[in-house]
């Protein structure tokens, strides 16, 4: 019985999270704090930057995404080299 | 006076009579054991007790300062809640081994000179591989073998560093062993390299993922705790403004972040998050300020917090699913939601979102980096911590808790392990709202404002980028999938290399040897037939001599002495 209902679960997964326009609500909600956080900066001046880069307007925004992509893309490329069966160690 | 006792023993020794008492009482002994050494330790003031004389040498067993203060509190806050989580236990060896390895941290932390510090550094090692081996697998006691040779020769540099010293310097106090210049000694290096070993300095940092994961559902918890922040202490403590420590802080904040992409394991991603971790520690030892000190101080107690509630739900899901590979997980918010809520406020504070412990005590980290004018220890550590959101932020709760529907409907996690996590996740909240608190427990006088405006827009800025990034990547299908691998990192040189020369240079020695043994005894055969030849029943020498043949060689060999006496 309960295999049957984790079969079902698979083939349709219910549940707040799994509907397509709470997801799409979710990523809007995530842009639109994004844009909000860029926003607010234009709300303050920093008056003790350490740094000429602190001053650049969304400087930790680009650096946030871009760092990001670069760590994951070089995740991929690890794992080209290192990537190995499960059972590498017993064989 | 209990003061000269080193702070810890209650636990040693309380621990050790564990198994004197009925099994169902066994679990509640840990909790208790670990609330009343706390209040003891508070009660201790600070200062220097336990003087004693071995081999004509002073050791000072106990120094309570400001520094071995907050690491003993939070030594004490972290036995209490992992001994919470483990009250479900029914494993007297466990509890044993936790009592004794927290107690042995917390005397490490409270020792005046390196021999105290060796004996509780030792003490820690062997205690704490019982909670690898307990986990009862052929891959655990692989594992557990492997930690223990290289905590044990942890604590023999340590020892070796010790004697050098002496020998050097003619004293054993455990302050700071730099000489003014930052130059070190050899004895100095051997215990540099020492406590190296047990912050998992990048290349000596593979028994931590290799072992971590290894043990047992609450005794990873206890592990995440102790032994590093040990190292990060006994670093702050004698090599506070070390300049390499900063560029091996570096180092170590991001080579791990790049691994935690592609692990599988989730208790092995935590356990590469805590390397990561450990980095923004070094790196705030190796500036040495006031602040940067500070910030390490926090950063440690923030994150031993931070990390047990990440580690207890990833803990919880092992319990409960059997596994904690992301591949097989997914959709756990369903039947899991209080554990969901509290990995996602770990996953929150170790991100560093405002209103969260990480928040506070990282920035601190990064600003002590600014006001040095270190640009580019600052770029790494937000690099770091752009990291830190995608392998503890997003990559622990979102594979194990949504995802793809893994179809796994497992209950929810047991009550005591919820109570443990929520007052962890009480802690992050706390912890960042009223940071003020923590600042008192610091050992310099803090002034730092995390909640100016910049501050918390930036950081939202990087955080909020960060997941954006995700997103992109998820929705592009440039995210790398979760692959039933395993990942090679430095363990493959002493568990594949290693065993692959000796084994070589074994059948290399053996083929020699045979080779040389049949070549020997090839001509032990040819002497003995040769003997044969010569002196056997046929032979020219063996064979019966008539006597006449006899007489004949007998008067010659007389002719013979005659003639050499008349020479």
């Amino acid at each position: 019985m309960s295999e049957q209902e984790n079969t079902e679960a698979r083939e349709m997964p219910d549940g707040w999270f799994y509907q397509p326009a709470n997801i799409r609500l979710l990523v809007f909600g995530l842009v639109v704090a994004c844009v909000c956080a860029v926003s607010a900066q234009f709300l303050y001046t920093d008056d003790h930057p350490h740094f000429e880069v602190e001053q650049w307007h969304g400087f930790q925004a680009v650096f946030g995404f871009l760092a990001f992509v670069v760590v994951v893309m070089l995740g991929k490329a690890l794992r080209m080299f290192v990537a190995r069966p499960e059972d590498y160690y017993d064989s | 006076m209990i003061h000269n006792l080193p702070p810890g023993l209650l636990m040693i020794f309380g621990g050790l009579l564990i198994p004197l008492f009925y099994r169902r009482a066994q679990s509640a002994l840990p909790l208790i054991l670990s609330a009343s050494s706390l209040v003891l330790f508070l009660l201790t003031p600070s200062g220097e007790y336990g003087e004693i004389n071995l081999f004509g040498q002073s050791l000072m067993m106990v120094r309570i300062d400001s520094l071995s203060r907050i690491f003993g509190i939070i030594f004490h806050i972290a036995a209490m809640v992992s001994s919470i989580y483990a009250l479900h236990l029914r494993d007297t060896k466990q509890h044993v081994a936790a009592m004794i390895y927290a107690g042995g941290a917390i005397g490490a932390c409270c020792a005046g000179d390196l021999i105290t510090l060796f004996l509780f550094w030792e003490l820690t090692a062997l205690s704490s591989v019982i909670l690898v081996w307990a986990s009862n697998t052929e891959s655990s006691y692989r594992s557990g073998m492997r930690y223990l040779i290289i905590q044990v020769g942890s604590g023999v540099l340590l020892l070796s560093g010790a004697i050098m010293r002496y020998n050097e310097t003619g004293s054993i106090q455990f302050d700071l062993l730099l000489q003014p210049s930052g130059a070190m000694s050899w004895g100095t290096l051997l215990i540099f390299l020492a406590f190296g070993i047990k912050c998992a300095f990048p290349l000596l940092h593979n028994w931590l993922q290799d072992a971590y994961p290894e043990a047992t559902v609450t005794g990873t918890v206890f592990l995440s705790a102790f032994t590093t922040k040990l190292a990060i202490y006994a670093l702050a403590r004698g090599f506070a403004g070390a300049e390499s420590l900063i560029w091996i802080g570096c180092a170590m904040t991001l080579f791990p972040i790049v691994f935690a992409v592609i692990e599988n394991d989730l208790r092995r991603v935590l356990a590469y998050s805590l390397n990561n971790q450990l980095g923004f520690m070094v790196v705030g030892i190796g500036i040495g300020t006031e602040l940067a000190i500070n910030g390490t101080a926090a950063h440690a107690f923030c994150h031993i917090l931070y990390k047990a509630l990440l580690f207890m739900s990833m803990g919880a899901v092992l319990h409960r699913v059997g596994t904690v590979k992301a591949t097989e997980l997914g959709g756990l918010y369903k039947s899991m939601p209080w554990t969901t809520l509290f990995c996602v406020i770990g996953a929150g504070s170790i991100s560093g979102f405002p209103l969260l412990s990480g928040f506070v005590s990282k920035s601190m980290i990064l600003t002590a980096a600014a006001e040095e004018h270190q640009f580019w220890v600052w770029i790494v550590l937000l690099i770091a911590s752009a990291g830190v959101m995608e392998h503890s932020g997003i990559k622990i709760p979102f594979f194990a808790f949504f995802a793809h529907d893994s179809g796994q409907r497992p209950k929810e996690a047991p009550w005591n392990m919820l109570v443990a996590m929520g007052i962890a996740a009480t802690f992050c909240v706390g912890l960042g709202v009223g940071y003020p608190w923590l600042y008192k427990l610091l050992p310099g006088e803090a002034h730092y404002e995390p909640y100016t405006w910049s501050h918390v827009v930036t950081q939202m800025q990087l955080l909020l980028f960060a997941a954006l990034a995700f997103v992109v990547l998820m929705y592009s299908g440039f995210y790398p999938a979760e692959l039933r691998k395993i990942n090679l990192d430095t363990d493959w040189l002493y568990r594949r290399l290693l065993p692959n020369i000796l084994g070589r240079l074994g059948l290399t020695i053996y083929a020699m040897d045979s080779g040389v043994r049949q070549g020997v005894m090839a001509l032990v055969r040819a002497v003995i037939r040769s003997l044969g030849l010569r002196f056997g029943e046929h032979g020219v020498l063996g064979g019966t001599w008539s006597t006449g043949v006899m007489a004949v060689w007998a008067t010659i060999l007389l002719c013979l002495c005659l003639l050499i006496n008349y020479l």
